[in-house]
């Protein structure tokens, strides 16, 4: 497996690429691994094109050019048009949680536009022969495949302790993708917010594709505790809220995805209220003991 | 037929007014005393009605739970601390503001000790479920959660007040050095409130508990900005207390009289002290606790103070018309504070002053007061002359004992009444059944005191200024 | 304090503190009526058949452990109505379950798919795992250059 980073978006990419070598077939000869390098630089391609259209750090772009209103928004380019409706058709879906306009009026696809980055560059890496892959774009991470022996074993940021991790979940070609979303603010002052330790301060969400990851993420952390219920209830997505007071919320499709310690059980307290896991029915345990 | 009982009407005793004043009292002290102690129950019912006792099903979250709580009683103690430094009238008035202070110093390094702890266990118990070590622990809440580096701060704010009140300590700082880390307290106050407030769940939005502590701390706060700083600013703004006159009693001895607007509503006693602060140089910056030597006669106030080492050498040179400010009045030590219709008055040397401040306010009929003065020679019974006076206008007993103390034998009598076999009991002939007053020099009112409760004088009954404070 | 006083002190102190013991306790109870009505036999689904002996799922035909599931009191929350369904193997308590009443009915009891409170130490993996990848609010390059993610890339480290 090889580790491929470039810069773009104003973030860091990291890219895996493992040569896909069956496990059936010890003797078989050996899979060439696909050439990186066209691959990469068509992924870069995508990247770089993507942000000069849509970046709104160069006035020359596009979306400036729209934003600052020289450029009429019926007059852009289809693939424009194609991402703001995108956006609204999102915008319907989160009931308003997750939207392209800025409460200054200025359209923002941002936010959608590095996940859509990232699925094309998918797409590149699967016609360029590369199966076992996993995109890192600034925290959205898209996986494909599964690493010979192993798993896409993906930490989770702790939101209160940048250097440390939550937890870690196994994406899989049923779950490849994972998109965290953060509150910038801290608002703790108990004058003023008295919510403050109830709102989310960080929200990641697991999903089939990314965009859908990445999107309702954001909508989450917008929304709050309606859009989550909202999301829970109607998308097929495994989610980790972090309150600001630094609780844990999780339905229970992320619990399914947690790494398990050795004995491969969550642990049993009977104090804590543990949900129920609807999704994926539990294994039967092998060998019941009673809990410590 | 409906029997009466003849005997209980003819013999019904009417409870004396300073007996029922005195239990009044009492049942006043009992419960701000009381409550105190319940307030420290309801913050743990508080926790274990949020699921508390979890912390204490296992191994593991015993430290945490340990922590926790002693962070909430440790705060709650802290809260008691204030209040009784606050200058509360009701606290005053029920045991007195010397008593109060002395509790508040008592007080000071078991909430140390229990916020200490409190820091540890968490540390401990958070480092045991997420692996690391208490310092790395202390050091990943300070740089990442909110709130959690004022609360440190708040925590070193206590340790250096703690450290400073240390007598050790105290006697090589300035006083101002001593008294301005002794204020930054409320700053840890203030600064510790949020985290408790924003971790954790007991505090959370929406419960019980969070109002109930937000209104403790509130009305804690509140409580010492009006008592401790509004009230004495809006009295001194409103007597403009000023000097009249200095002069001198004795060698080393000085009396200061002071005037000001509407002193007449100024709700003093004769037996009761004030800090006072005067605007003279040197003098500016501590208030120095003063007995009045008095009783307020509505025109004027007056203290008699003996020159010691603590900067009242200085009043001597205080110039009439030279602005004071006072806090007060406060103090048990006056004549509403009996119980009894007996009540014998005991000053040593500069004790007498307060001696004859309540003095004048005693209304008791003659044969029912004694008056005993002790000095170690004539010069040393300040005001006497005054004392003489007062006790022959209003027919009390006086004693005067003079002379030093033998060399051999403890007592506070001098060697002559001493070898002749006198007691307390000869000198106060209606003891037990007295109110006794003492003020004069603490080991020496050790003495009397000791006297006089094996004489059978209850605890209740036995009134000392207490000058050390 | 005069002896009546702390004696009145005392047991308002006591009754306050066993009112918030049995506050606390309410919480959360583990009585399950083990009433026949209301058991439901779980591991309903059987995997996929195998012919190979490999499968680590003993079917529920077969030698199997028996499984029950039963549901207890309902319990208030801090975060709703609380049903806690007890799963026992075998006879021992192997998991304990909280079914979140949805908010339009009280009578019916509906298994949620909602994200609900769970323990840091629950989702504390064990220290073995081995981490490829790390997500999290996005990061600026400059911000990335200081992340766990680069330490992970420049060892060239993919878990």
């Amino acid at each position: 497996m090889s580790v491929h980073t470039f810069e773009s978006m104003g973030t860091v990419i990291s890219i895996r690429l493992a040569p896909d070598v069956g496990t059936d077939a010890p003797d078989a000869a050996r899979a060439i691994a696909p050439a990186h390098a066209l691959a990469l630089a068509e992924i870069r391609r995508v990247f770089d094109d993507l942000d000069r259209r849509f970046s709104l750090y160069d006035p020359a772009s596009e979306l400036s050019l729209i934003a600052d209103g020289s450029l009429p928004l019926s007059d852009s380019s289809p693939e424009m048009r194609g991402a703001y409706a995108d956006a609204l058709g999102w915008r319907e879906r989160t009931n308003g949680a997750f939207t392209p306009h800025r409460p200054d009026g200025v359209l923002d696809l941002s936010g959608l536009i590095k996940s859509v980055a990232i699925e094309r560059a998918g797409r590149v890496l699967e016609r360029h022969g590369h199966r076992v892959f996993s995109i890192n774009a600034g925290g959205d991470i898209l996986t494909g495949g599964v690493p010979s022996g192993s798993a896409w074993i993906t930490g989770i940021t702790d939101a209160a302790d940048r250097t440390g991790l939550l937890t870690q979940v196994t994406l899989s070609p049923e779950w490849p993708a994972v998109a965290t979303s953060g509150s910038a603010e801290r608002g703790n002052h108990i004058w003023l917010r008295p919510d403050t330790d109830r709102s989310f301060r960080q929200a990641t969400v697991i999903a089939e594709s990314i965009v859908t990851a990445d999107v309702l993420a954001t909508a989450i952390i917008a929304g709050g505790q309606t859009t989550l219920d909202h999301v829970t209830d109607r998308f097929p997505v495994a989610v980790l809220v972090q309150l600001a007071g630094g609780a844990l919320l999780a339905n229970p499709a992320f619990r399914a995805l947690i790494v398990r310690g050795p004995d491969g059980r969550q642990r049993l307290d009977l104090t804590t209220e543990p949900s129920h896991d609807d999704a994926a029915p539990s294994p039967v345990p092998e060998s019941p003991e009673r809990p410590a | 037929m409906i029997r009466t009982n003849h005997v209980g009407v003819d013999s019904v005793a009417h409870v004396a007014e300073p007996a029922r004043r005195f239990l009044w009292r009492q049942r006043r002290a009992d419960t701000l005393e009381g409550l105190s102690w319940f307030s420290f129950a309801v913050v743990l019912a508080l926790f274990l009605a949020d699921g508390g006792w979890t912390y204490f099903t296992n191994i593991r979250d015993l430290p945490t739970g340990t922590g926790i709580v002693a962070g909430l009683i440790g705060s709650n103690l802290l809260l008691v601390l204030l209040l009784l430094a606050a200058r509360l009238p009701v606290v005053d008035r029920a045991i007195g503001y010397d008593l109060a202070l002395a509790a508040h110093r008592r007080l000071g390094k078991p909430v140390l000790y229990l916020i200490l702890a409190h820091l540890m266990l968490l540390l401990i118990g958070y480092g045991l479920a997420l692996g690391r070590d208490p310092v790395a622990q202390a050091i990943t809440m300070i740089t990442t959660m909110p709130d959690l580096p004022q609360a440190f701060i708040a925590l070193t704010i206590l340790v250096l007040v703690v450290l400073t009140s240390l007598v050790i300590v105290r006697h090589k700082l300035p006083y101002l050095g001593w008294y301005g880390v002794h204020l930054l307290t409320y700053a840890a106050v203030l600064l510790a409130l949020p985290h408790q407030f924003g971790q954790g769940e007991l505090f959370a939005v929406g419960t019980w508990a969070r109002w109930y502590w937000l209104t403790l701390y509130v009305g804690t706060l509140a409580a010492v900005l009006v008592y401790r700083f509004l009230i004495p600013l809006a009295r001194n703004l409103r007597h403009q207390l000023r000097v009249a006159e200095v002069r001198a009693e004795a060698p080393g001895v000085v009396s200061v009289v002071m005037t000001g607007h509407h002193l007449d509503r100024l709700a003093a006693h004769g037996g009761q002290f004030f800090g006072w602060r005067f605007w003279s140089p040197g003098l500016h910056l501590e208030a120095h606790p003063y007995s009045l030597s008095e009783a307020p006669n509505g025109q004027s106030l007056r203290i008699t103070v003996r020159q010691l080492g603590d900067g009242s050498h200085r009043l001597l040179s205080v110039r009439p018309g030279a602005r004071v400010f006072f806090e007060g009045p406060y103090g048990l030590f006056t004549a509403a504070a009996r119980t009894t219709g007996h009540t014998v008055l005991i000053g040593a040397g500069i004790g007498i002053t307060p001696i004859r401040a309540l003095l004048e306010d005693i209304d008791t009929p003659s044969g029912g007061l004694t008056v005993i003065l002790r000095g170690d020679d004539e010069e040393h019974l300040y005001l006497r002359r005054e004392v003489e006076d007062i006790c022959g206008r209003i027919g009390a007993r006086l004693e005067v004992l003079v002379g030093l103390p033998p060399h051999q034998g403890r007592t506070w009598l001098p060697s002559a009444e001493f070898a002749a076999g006198q007691t307390i009991s000869t000198l106060a002939p209606d003891i037990p059944d007295v109110d006794l007053f003492i003020c004069g020099p603490k080991p020496w009112a050790e003495l009397v005191m000791r006297d006089a409760r094996a004489a059978g004088v209850p605890r209740h009954r036995i009134h000392a200024e207490r000058f050390d404070w | 304090m005069r002896r009546s006083s702390t004696a009145i002190v005392g047991v308002g102190s006591a009754a306050v503190l066993v009112a918030g013991w049995l506050a606390g306790s309410a919480r959360f109870t583990t009585d399950v009526p083990v009433a026949p009505a209301t058991q439901l036999p779980i591991a309903e689904t059987t995997p996929p058949p195998t012919d190979a002996g490999t499968s680590p799922l003993p079917t529920p035909t077969e030698e199997a452990p028996v499984v029950v599931a039963c549901n207890g009191q309902i319990v208030e929350t801090r975060y709703g109505s609380v049903q806690v369904q007890v799963v026992l193997t075998d006879g021992a308590i192997t998991d304990a379950i909280a079914l979140t009443l949805t908010d339009s009915s009280e009578t019916s009891v509906e298994v949620s798919a909602r994200a609900a409170p769970i323990l840091r130490e629950e989702v504390l993996a064990a220290q073995s795992a081995v981490v490829g990848n790390v997500t999290g609010a996005t990061y600026t390059t400059q911000a990335y250059l200081s992340s766990v993610q680069s330490a992970l890339d420049a060892a060239g480290f993919t878990g």
